[in-house]
């Protein structure tokens, strides 16, 4: 066997175990095709749209949200971040007057602020992610209500709708926002330092440091990428809905963790790949569309969604329940033939 | 009477024998103490005798009943590990008497029994807390007299002592020695391990020592002294044909420690040369790993100058001190150095980045040359460089390590435990290794390790540390004897009669 040959094989190998992602790729082939058997309108091209619109959003917030679960971390502010930069862009739109453009790039910009806000509480007061960034959802969500007094920001200047409703020959504008962002992702984690130090501070903080690797620095990075991330997606809404609301995003942290969960991206820091999450977006969004195709009562909808996420989410772990079954009954089988 | 006894036992780990042959055996009403260096054998003794390891020969008796068949028999062992295990966040009563049922204790727990139950015991073992009050609230000795104390609440007949005087104020210590002796009084079987040979003749009624997983010495402790005891954990068989110091020691300096200070280590001053291989010795908590540590920036310094080629140090700052050259490697392979679900490729990559740059980023193919030259020039044996390294042996997973090390431009190497829980065969390869940076690179190294023997082959000059500071400086042809009575703590009138 030629060292070529022998390279690719190993490569290719270890990036299908190690990512998973081939596995959770057939699910989603597999779901697609249950779904258009089961209901005729799945394939519908505005049905497909739309579901394509709705996974654009959880797509992108998940990309980002994985960034931070791959060194063992989690933001639960990113709906929050996102509504509130919303808000900013249709307060410069409507109330100051700005270029409809230059607003959406300075709210944009503020949202990579945000995030780096989260980054340096959670790094300098030495916070726990998860606890951090519930206090700064409650306190993104407290400016929002009172920037807004809890009304609608509307009549957003219609050159901007295309960027949410709009479409590039069938494909949905925020959607390509999502591939870009994922792309840009994937650069990162595999082609610059920071991602390598990435995947090093989710396998082994303690090493991390002792190898020299700035941990805090790169955490402050992620912190921003994600905020950044949430405020496109914010404002990519406030062109959608045609009006900037603080309610939305309100369920973005958990369909956004759960995506990467999905998507084999390991909450304990180290495994996975942010394209997991895209697909893990693309579960939960057909999941959520089938549902309303079935006809499900509109009560129930929440209940039963979350039910399914939670299916989803306990495939990895079934499977490390059943491998270590396994290995018991292996163990005990020997055990007894040497006696 | 023999309560507890083994019986020719053998246990073998890959590549280690770490007990060969061993009969020892316990009786009632007798303090008896087991000493040894690090390595001799004394954990996986322990181990063995309160059924956590079945030995791979030879029996272990409890009671005449064969307790390796029926694991019940253990109950009857109380072991007080060296590190304090109690649960910080409930009370001291709770903590005595958990798990409940198996203190007698049906049911629903009533709090007012519990602390009825508990304020004698804690009278006798001199435990002036409320039995109301938090453990992590009371002060660390009565912490380890809890520890003790919760070992003898229920029924047993062996009490086993694994260090236990380590965090101990000297008044506490007495009061253990009159509980022991109490103990001893009610006709129970004490094993007392120790390091500290002051306490052991205090205390002791027998001694048994052990030495490379063999028992080497059994005697009445009134029958022998000090040095007796020193000479038998040494031995004198050092082989002196397989010696891994530098040969190529420069006289230009190139680290300079003075009056370093930090939590776990005071006043240490000391000097690398170029080419050096200087090896610190100690007992395990001396604070030879935490003196590295600060150094290199991952744990405080509070006082003291570190200059590495004259320049001045910089405290705290783990980035600043690998770029500049130093570089240390973990004892704690697991939870500090490799980066365990990552292929041994990027654990090799991770310190090389700089050198992998292309115009589109990292270049896979600079990559797995890098990684393909570290595994041949170090003889990493991997099926494939994209395995991942947890599944390697701990040597190959230090070989990679040392290899990776190497892409930073190291001036100063700290090598801690280079050797632990590696195969002998491997251990020779870290040595030649060692040196051979040492000699072809200068680069000046520190080997940290409690094996006294390993620090005397590979080291030029050595530094024995004792409880944080430093206990003597001995150049390769000092004994065997006074290395170890400066790590062991024994003052220097004793030192004396030793060399008589």
């Amino acid at each position: 066997m030629s060292k070529q040959t022998r390279r690719n094989g190993n490569s290719i190998l270890s990036a299908l175990k190690k990512s998973n992602l081939t596995v959770i790729g057939g699910v989603l082939v597999l779901m697609i095709i249950l779904a258009s058997i089961f209901s005729p309108y799945f394939l519908d091209v505005y049905n497909l749209q739309s579901l394509i619109r709705d996974l654009a959003f959880i797509g992108m917030i998940g990309v980002g949200q994985s960034l931070l679960l791959l060194i063992g971390e989690l933001d639960l502010s990113v709906g929050k971040i996102a509504s509130l930069c919303g808000i900013m862009s249709g307060m410069m739109m409507v109330h100051w007057h700005w270029n409809p453009f230059l607003s959406l790039i300075a709210a944009v910009l503020f949202g990579l602020l945000l995030g780096c806000l989260n980054g340096l509480i959670i790094t300098k007061l030495r916070l726990n992610a998860m606890v951090a960034t519930i206090g700064m959802q409650g306190v993104y969500g407290g400016i929002n209500l009172v920037l807004t007094k809890g009304k609608a920001i509307t009549n957003i200047p219609s050159e901007i709708h295309f960027l949410g409703k709009g479409n590039v020959g069938y494909i949905p504008v925020p959607f390509i926002f999502t591939l870009v962002i994922l792309v840009f992702v994937l650069f990162l984690i595999s082609k610059l330092k920071t991602g390598r130090y990435i995947y090093a501070i989710g396998n082994n903080r303690e090493a991390a440091k002792i190898l020299g690797i700035k941990v805090d620095k790169i955490r402050i990075i992620i912190y921003s990428i994600v905020g950044f991330i949430s405020a496109i997606a914010g404002v990519l809404y406030v062109a959608r809905l045609g009006s900037a609301q603080s309610s939305v995003g309100e369920n973005w942290p958990m369909n956004s963790i759960a995506a990467s969960v999905i998507g084999g991206v390991a909450l304990t820091g180290g495994i996975g790949n942010p394209a997991g999450a895209l697909i893990g977006a693309a579960i939960i969004s057909i999941i959520q569309n089938m549902i309303v195709l079935f006809g499900v009562n509109v009560y129930w909808q929440s209940a039963v969604s979350g039910f399914v996420v939670i299916i989803a989410i306990s495939f990895s772990s079934l499977s490390t329940i059943i491998s270590e079954r396994k290995k018991r009954k292996i163990k005990l089988s020997n055990l007894e033939q040497n006696q | 009477m023999k309560v507890l006894e083994a019986r020719n036992i053998t246990k073998t780990f890959p590549g280690v024998v770490a007990l060969d042959s061993v009969d020892v055996s316990f009786e009632l009403g007798e303090i008896h103490c087991v000493i040894g260096e690090n390595g001799a054998g004394k954990s996986t003794l322990i181990k063995c005798l309160t059924g956590v390891y079945e030995p791979d020969e030879g029996e272990i008796l409890i009671n005449g009943e064969n307790a390796v068949r029926n694991k019940a028999l253990f109950d009857k062992i109380a072991y007080v590990p060296q590190e304090i295990d109690l649960f910080d966040h409930m009370t001291v009563a709770e903590n005595l008497f958990l798990p409940y049922k198996k203190s007698g204790f049906n049911g629903r727990v009533n709090r007012r029994l519990l602390n009825k139950r508990a304020m004698p015991i804690l009278e006798r073992f001199h435990i002036q807390a409320d039995p109301d009050a938090l453990v992590k609230d009371i002060s660390v000795s009565q912490q380890q007299l809890l520890q003790i104390a919760r070992a003898t609440v229920n029924d047993y007949e062996v009490l086993m002592l694994d260090e236990p005087t380590t965090s101990l104020t000297t008044k506490d210590t007495e009061i253990l020695f009159d509980i022991v002796r109490q103990i001893k009084s009610e006709n129970k079987a004490v094993i007392f391990i120790s390091h500290k040979l002051d306490e052991i003749f205090q205390l002791g009624d027998v001694i048994t020592v052990f030495r490379n997983g063999v028992k080497v010495a059994y005697s009445d402790i009134k029958s022998v002294d000090i040095p007796w005891v020193i000479t038998k954990m040494t031995g004198r068989e050092l082989d002196y044909n397989q010696v891994f110091y530098s040969d190529k020691v420069s006289d230009e300096v190139l680290l300079e420690v003075e009056h370093l200070t930090g939590e776990r280590f005071t006043d240490i001053s000391f000097s690398l040369k170029k080419g050096e291989i200087l090896g610190f010795a100690g007992l395990v908590g001396a604070g030879r790993s935490e003196l590295m540590q600060a150094i290199l920036g991952y744990l405080p310094v509070y006082s003291g100058s570190v200059k590495l080629e004259g320049k001045p140090w910089k405290f705290g700052d783990t980035n600043f001190s690998v770029n500049n050259g130093f570089i240390y490697l973990p004892e704690e392979r697991k939870s500090q150095s490799i980066l365990p679900m990552l292929s041994v490729r990027e654990n090799i990559s991770i310190s090389a980045l700089d050198g992998l740059a292309s115009k589109s980023g990292i270049s896979r193919r600079k990559e797995r040359e890098l990684a393909q030259q570290v595994i041949e020039d170090y003889d990493v044996k991997t099926p494939t460089m994209e395995r991942e390294i947890k599944f390697l042996s701990g040597g190959n997973q230090q070989k990679v390590i040392i290899g990776r090390s190497m892409r930073c431009n190291p001036k100063v190497m700290v090598f801690d435990e280079p050797t632990k829980g590696i195969d002998v065969g491997t251990k020779t390869q870290i040595y030649r290794m060692m040196k051979q940076l040492a000699e072809e690179q200068g680069i000046g190294i520190i080997l940290i390790s409690s094996e006294l023997e390993e620090v005397m082959k590979c080291s030029n000059r050595i530094i024995a540390l004792y409880n944080g500071r430093k206990a003597g400086e001995f150049d390769e042809k000092a004994e065997k004897e006074q290395i170890l009575s400066c790590i062991l703590g024994v003052k220097s009138n004793e030192k004396e009669t030793i060399r008589a």
